[in-house]
């Protein structure tokens, strides 16, 4: 399971997101992309020190300042159905130009047997 | 002229390869993926851009381009005072910076004004 494909997989999902800078953002996650840079809507923002907070309609922020998520355990069920998936396409694509990697390993058997 | 000339030879020798790359990963991530956020909704609203290193600042936004550096009219810094002792932030006051442009590397977090408030804790009663 890779961090970014669970982020991809928990579009939709309510979770929290802390900054490098100790606040953290609560809400739902609309999109994200490779760089984890995050879109999320219905956010209620707590400061640094957890005294103040604020409600925000939807934020935009740049992946690189995350610290951590907070992700809701049900999105490992969904990402165990999506890799699945993944794995299936991946396995006939492998097959499909498969030649390469099997030869390989077996060459490398018979060098080592040998 | 020796130096490009270098470079040339060196793009000749591993040429193909390096080429395809670069060009397959500026059509996916550049392109596509960069636009996750979508600025068009906000032209001419009222925004707040939070800056890495501590800056914040709230303007109309007038313009953008695709890597998200951002043109901000009428726009207004909000100062904070450091207090290191309690290791908290306080907005002082705020200073006028007029039309800026943002550039984006320095841009951690992006907002629109409209629909943002400060509230009380909204986490009490969920935990009691």
């Amino acid at each position: 399971m890779l961090p970014l494909g669970l982020l991809n997989a928990s579009a939709g999902q309510p979770m929290m997101v802390e900054l490098k800078s100790g606040e953290s953002y609560n809400g739902h996650l609309v999109n994200c992309d490779n760089w984890m840079n995050i879109n999320l809507k219905d956010v209620i923002c707590t400061s640094a020190d957890g005294d103040r907070f604020w409600k925000i309609s939807e934020a935009y922020i740049r992946g690189s300042v995350i610290k951590y998520l907070r992700i809701p355990e049900e999105v490992l069920d969904k990402v165990k159905e999506k890799s699945a998936n993944n794995s299936s396409n991946n396995n006939e694509r492998t097959s499909q130009r498969g030649g390469r990697g099997g030869q390989r390993g077996g060459r490398r058997g018979g060098s080592s047997r040998n | 002229m020796d130096q490009k000339d270098n470079k040339k030879s060196q793009n000749a020798k591993r040429g193909g390869r390096g080429g395809g790359r670069g060009g397959g990963r500026g059509g996916l991530h550049s392109q596509k993926k960069e636009a996750i956020l979508d600025l068009a909704k906000y032209l001419n609203k009222k925004i707040n851009v939070k800056f890495s290193g501590g800056r914040e600042v709230v303007g109309v936004l007038k313009g953008y381009d695709p890597l998200q550096n951002l043109v901000l009219d009428e726009c207004e810094e909000f100062l904070k005072i450091r207090d290191e002792e309690n290791n908290t932030t306080q907005e002082e006051s705020s200073r006028k910076l007029g039309l800026i442009v943002c550039r984006s590397t320095a841009i951690i977090l992006l907002c629109p004004i409209d629909g943002m408030e400060e509230i009380d804790n909204p986490f009490v009663q969920k935990s009691e």
